[in-house]
C-alpha cells in the first residue's frame, strides 16, 4: 500500500508547487514531509518493503495456529542440535531468548527449556535487509519458527548450551508473540546471588518471582528444579515398587484432626465442618490393619501454622511410608533410608545436569551419603552437642540451631549430608510411639536429617488398642476423639511403623537451596494463596 | 588452742535481767580477741598456712616435671642413649612415657551414655589390610561395633569390601551396647584416614598412623624406647618401601626381613607387635609372598596361624 501512497503523493506536490504561493507551498511540503516520515515509520513497524524485498515471504507473522492445517515439518530439538547435525537444514520452534541487531546482522538467542543455541540472521541471498529489522524487533519471550542451516562453529560459544553449533536463519515466522515489557528479565532471575550487587546488576526479588511464576518458571534455574523434584518423585516411586509396596491414595477431607487439633484447617462441609488432612498417618495405618503389608503414598498434605520460615508451608506433597515389620522396627529404617539412598543415588547419576545448573545459580556443595545410611542414637547425639558446648537435659528435644549444629557435627565426623536419629526420648514423641522395651525413658522413634534439617519424623507405632488407650490417657487426650483410631487395632494389628518426608524440602536440601518456595511449584504460605 | 584457766572472780552472781527486751550474744566474744591475740603473737592462721602448703607442692610437682623433661631431652639429644637397651630400663622417665594402658576410659576420655566411635576412611582401591587385622584383636578384647558404609564419592565397591569386617552382630541394633565403634567408610580419600573426637583430635592420616593408634588401644606399649623404636621402624619401611617402593626396595626390605626373622620368630620383640602386623600386610599386598624367603615365610605362616588376618585375606586378589 505505501508505494503507491508516496508516488500519489509527490505528483499532488508537484501539482501543487506550480499553482500555489511560496508560503501554501512550504506548509503543504511540511505536511507530506509529515505524511511520509508517518508512512515511513508505519511501514518500518510493520516490517513493510521501502524497496523490492525478495525475502518477503520467509519472514512474518502467519495467522494463529488455530489448527488449520497439519504439517508434516519436523521440528528439531534444541538440544539435539549439535554438530553431527552440521549443514543440515532443520525447522525448530523456540523462544526467543535475547536478540542483538548489529547492522547487517542480528543474532538470536534461541531457548527451548533449559537449552538455548545462537542463531543468526544476516544479510545475503537468503535473508533481506527488511528481514534483519523484523527479526531485531521480535520481542523476547515471542515463541518463533525458524528454518536454518546447523553450521560448526570455530570458537565454542560460551553463553549457550549447545556451545559447538549455530543456526543460520533462512526463514522466521513469529507463532505467538510476547509483550514487549516483561514484569521481569531472565538474566536478572538466574544471576547468581551476589554477583548483581557487585556489578550494579539487577536481582529479582522471591516475591517478583513468585508473583510472575510463569516466567520465572523460564528459567533454567527452575527448569531444573522441577525436572529434578519430578524425578524425586519417580525414584521414590520405582523404588518402593520395588521393594513390593503398594501405592495408595487417601482421603484429604477428614471428619477429625489426625495430630492434634490446633494446626488443621477447617472447611465447610455441607451443614457441619471438616477438616484438612494434616497426614495420611491414620489411613496409612488402617491399611496397615487392612493387610497391606506396605503402602506408600503421594499427596498434599495441609498445615494450618503460621510460621513464615524458609522451610515451612501450608500445603506440600507429601511421600508417606508405612509398613508391616517382623521383629524391629529397624526394618522399617532400613527400608526408608535404602528408598533415600536410591534416590539420591539416581539423582546423582542420572539428573548431573539439572544439578550443575542450579549450582551456577545456587553455588552449593554436592550432596554427600553413606550406603547403608548412618544410624546414630539420641543420646550419642546428645553426647556430641555437650562436647560442642550445647547445653541441654537428656529428655530435651533438639532445638532447629541445635540440630543444624548436630548435622555439622556429624557431617565432620562422618561426612554425610543424611543420617539417622534413632530412639528419641518418649516425652517429646506423638502419643502413638512405640515406647522402648528396656528404658521407658526412650522410644522407638527416629528422625531423618538432610544438611542439618528434619526431613522425615516416624517411629514403631503403638498397634495394641490397650496400650495405644493408656498412652493416649497419659497425653490427656480425648479418648472420644480417637476411639476410631484406637478402634481399628482392636481386630488384630500387626507391628508396623512409618514416617512421611515432604518432596519440596528433600528437594531443596538435596540441592541445597535455602528456600523451600524455591522447589514449590505455586507455593502456598500464610501470606500467599496466588498464583 | 589450750590456755590457762582463772577462777572466776566475781562468783556466780546471778543479775537479774529484766524480761522485756531480748538478748543478743557478745560481740566482743573471745573469739575476735584471741584472733588477734594469735596475730599478735606471730603464729599463722591455718588457712594461710595451707595456702603455703599448696604452694610448695605446685613447687615441688614443677620440680619433679622439669626434672622429668630434662630426662626425656637427655634421651632425645643423646645420639645413641634410646639404642642403648641395657641402660634404658633404668631410664624411669622415658618408661612411663611409651607405657601407654589399654583402659578405654583413660585413653579416649571418659564419656558415659554414648558410643565412642572411631571413623576409618579408606579408598577401595587400596584396602588398610593391617586395620582389618587390628579391627579383629580389637573385638577378641572389646564389645565392638562394626560397620562398614560406602560413601557416596564411591560408584560402587565390590561385595567382600562390605564384609570385610565380619558377619554383623546380632545386637548391633543397640549402639549403647557396646563399648568401641568401629566404623569403616570406603571413600574418596588420598591417605587412609581416620577421625575420633572431631573437636578435639584432628584427622589421623596413613593407614601406618591409624595403625598405631588402633595398636595403643590393645596393648601398653613396649615398655623400651629401642622396642618402640623398632617397631615404628618397620611400620614405616613397610608403608613407604613395600607397598609404594618399586620392585628393588621391595626386595631389599624383604632381605632385611629375612635377617630379622632369622635372629628372632617376631619383628620388634618376644611377641606379635604392631610390626609384624603391618609387615605382614604389606608383604602380601605387594604380592612378594609367594617369592619370599624362608624365614619370612615361616612368620608369614606363624601371623596367620594366629587367625586374626583371614578376614583380612580375603581382600587379597
Amino acid at each position: 500500500m505505501t508505494n503507491e501512497e508516496i508516488k500519489g503523493a509527490v505528483a499532488e506536490e508537484d501539482q501543487a508547487q506550480s499553482k500555489k504561493g511560496l508560503k501554501k507551498q512550504q506548509k503543504e511540503a511540511e505536511k507530506a514531509a509529515k505524511k511520509a516520515e508517518k508512512q515511513a515509520k508505519l511501514a518500518a513497524e510493520q516490517h513493510g518493503v521501502e524497496e523490492e524485498d525478495f525475502a518477503k515471504d520467509r519472514y512474518g507473522v502467519p495467522p494463529m495456529v488455530q489448527s488449520t492445517e497439519k504439517l508434516d515439518r519436523a521440528l528439531v530439538r534444541v538440544q539435539d542440535l549439535t554438530p553431527e547435525k552440521a549443514e543440515q537444514l532443520v525447522w525448530v520452534r523456540a523462544r526467543v531468548h535475547t536478540s542483538r541487531a548489529k547492522g547487517k546482522q542480528c543474532f538470536l538467542v534461541l531457548r527451548q527449556q533449559q537449552f538455548n543455541v545462537q542463531a543468526l540472521v544476516a544479510v545475503g541471498d537468503r535473508a533481506s535487509k527488511q528481514m534483519v529489522k523484523f527479526a531485531a524487533n521480535i520481542p523476547k519471550e515471542s515463541i518463533v519458527d525458524v528454518e536454518g542451516v546447523v553450521r560448526k562453529v570455530e570458537q565454542k560459544i560460551e553463553s549457550c548450551t549447545q556451545q559447538d553449533v549455530e543456526l543460520h536463519i533462512e526463514r522466521v515466522f513469529v507463532i505467538s508473540q510476547a509483550e514487549p515489557r516483561l514484569p521481569l528479565q531472565l538474566e536478572d532471575a538466574v544471576r547468581p546471588e551476589g554477583e548483581g550487587d557487585e556489578e550494579g546488576r539487577a536481582t529479582v526479588n522471591q516475591d517478583t518471582r513468585l508473583d510472575n511464576r510463569v516466567i520465572d518458571l523460564r528459567t533454567t534455574t527452575s527448569q531444573a528444579i522441577f525436572r529434578l523434584q519430578s524425578g524425586v518423585c519417580q525414584l521414590f516411586r520405582d523404588t518402593l515398587i520395588n521393594k513390593g509396596f503398594v501405592e495408595i491414595q487417601t482421603p484429604k477431607i477428614i471428619s477429625a484432626a489426625s495430630e492434634g487439633g490446633a494446626n488443621v484447617f477447617t472447611v465447610s462441609y455441607f451443614k457441619t465442618s471438616a477438616y484438612l488432612a494434616q497426614s495420611p498417618q491414620l489411613y496409612k495405618q488402617m491399611c496397615i490393619c487392612a493387610d497391606f503389608d506396605k503402602v506408600f503414598c503421594v499427596g498434599p498434605v495441609f498445615r494450618a501454622e503460621d510460621s513464615n520460615t524458609h522451610r515451612h508451608l501450608t500445603e506440600f506433597v507429601g511421600l508417606d511410608i508405612e509398613m508391616a515389620f517382623n521383629y524391629h522396627y529397624h526394618e522399617v529404617i532400613e527400608s526408608i533410608t535404602d528408598t533415600m539412598v536410591q534416590i539420591f543415588k539416581g539423582l546423582r547419576d542420572r539428573f548431573q545436569t539439572e544439578i550443575q545448573m542450579v549450582n551456577k545459580q545456587y553455588p552449593s556443595e554436592p550432596f554427600k551419603f553413606l550406603e547403608p545410611t548412618l544410624r546414630l542414637e539420641y543420646t550419642e547425639g546428645v553426647a556430641m552437642l555437650r562436647a560442642a558446648g550445647v547445653e541441654m537435659g537428656d529428655e530435651d528435644d533438639l532445638s532447629t540451631p541445635n540440630e543444624k549444629l548436630l548435622g555439622r557435627l556429624v557431617k565432620e565426623k562422618y561426612d554425610t549430608d543424611f543420617y539417622v536419629l534413632d530412639k528419641y526420648p518418649l516425652a517429646v514423641r506423638p502419643f502413638y510411639t512405640m515406647p522402648d522395651p528396656i528404658d521407658p525413658m526412650y522410644s522407638n522413634s527416629y528422625d531423618m536429617f538432610m544438611r542439618g534439617e528434619e526431613i522425615l519424623s516416624g517411629a514403631q507405632r503403638v498397634h495394641d488398642a490397650q496400650l495405644l488407650t493408656e498412652r493416649a490417657m497419659h497425653h490427656n487426650i480425648d479418648l472420644e476423639k480417637i476411639k476410631s483410631y484406637i478402634d481399628s487395632f482392636r481386630y488384630g494389628a500387626p507391628p508396623h511403623g512409618g514416617g512421611g518426608i515432604g518432596l519440596e524440602r528433600v528437594t531443596m536440601l538435596y540441592l541445597g537451596l535455602h528456600n523451600v518456595r524455591q522447589t514449590s511449584m505455586f507455593p502456598r504460605d500464610p501470606k500467599r494463596l496466588t498464583p | 588452742m589450750s590456755m590457762y584457766q582463772v577462777k572466776s572472780i566475781s562468783g556466780d552472781t546471778k543479775i537479774d535481767l529484766p524480761t522485756c527486751m531480748y538478748k543478743l550474744p557478745n560481740v566482743h566474744a573471745s573469739r575476735s580477741g584471741s584472733g588477734e591475740h594469735a596475730h599478735q603473737n606471730g603464729e599463722v592462721d591455718p588457712a594461710v598456712r595451707a595456702l603455703e602448703a599448696r604452694q610448695d607442692e605446685i613447687m615441688q610437682r614443677l620440680y619433679e616435671l622439669k626434672a622429668a623433661v630434662e630426662g626425656l631431652a637427655k634421651t632425645v639429644t643423646t645420639p645413641d642413649a634410646d639404642l642403648d637397651a641395657t641402660t634404658l630400663p633404668q631410664q624411669g622417665n622415658a618408661r612411663t612415657v611409651l607405657t601407654g594402658t589399654a583402659d578405654l576410659d583413660s585413653l579416649l576420655g571418659k564419656d558415659p551414655g554414648a558410643l565412642r566411635d572411631i571413623v576409618i576412611n579408606a579408598h577401595p582401591s587400596r584396602p588398610p589390610l593391617s586395620l582389618l587385622v587390628l579391627h579383629s584383636l580389637l573385638c577378641q578384647r572389646y564389645r565392638v561395633l562394626s560397620t562398614v558404609h560406602v560413601h557416596s564419592s564411591i560408584p560402587a565397591v565390590p561385595p567382600e569390601l562390605l564384609t570385610c569386617l565380619g558377619p554383623r552382630h546380632t545386637h548391633s541394633f543397640a549402639r549403647q551396647h557396646f563399648q568401641l565403634g568401629f566404623t569403616l567408610i570406603w571413600k574418596d580419600v588420598p591417605k587412609t584416614q581416620m577421625k575420633f573426637t572431631v573437636q578435639k583430635m584432628c584427622p589421623v592420616e596413613g593407614e601406618g598412623n591409624v595403625a598405631r593408634f588402633l595398636f595403643s588401644l590393645l596393648a601398653p606399649g613396649p615398655c623400651d624406647a629401642a622396642s618402640a623404636t623398632l617397631s615404628d621402624s618397620w611400620v614405616d619401611t613397610a608403608l613407604f618401601q613395600l607397598s609404594e617402593g618399586g620392585a628393588k626396595e621391595r626386595a631389599v626390605v624383604l632381605r632385611a626381613l629375612n635377617a630379622a626373622l632369622g635372629r628372632s620368630p617376631w619383628l620388634a620383640g618376644p611377641e606379635l607387635s604392631l610390626a609384624d602386623i603391618v609387615c605382614a600386610c604389606c608383604v602380601h599386598q605387594s604380592g612378594s609372598a609367594p617369592s619370599a624367603p624362608p624365614n619370612v615365610q615361616r612368620w608369614l605362616k606363624s601371623c596367620e596361624n594366629l587367625g586374626h588376618f583371614g578376614q583380612a585375606y580375603t581382600l587379597l586378589h
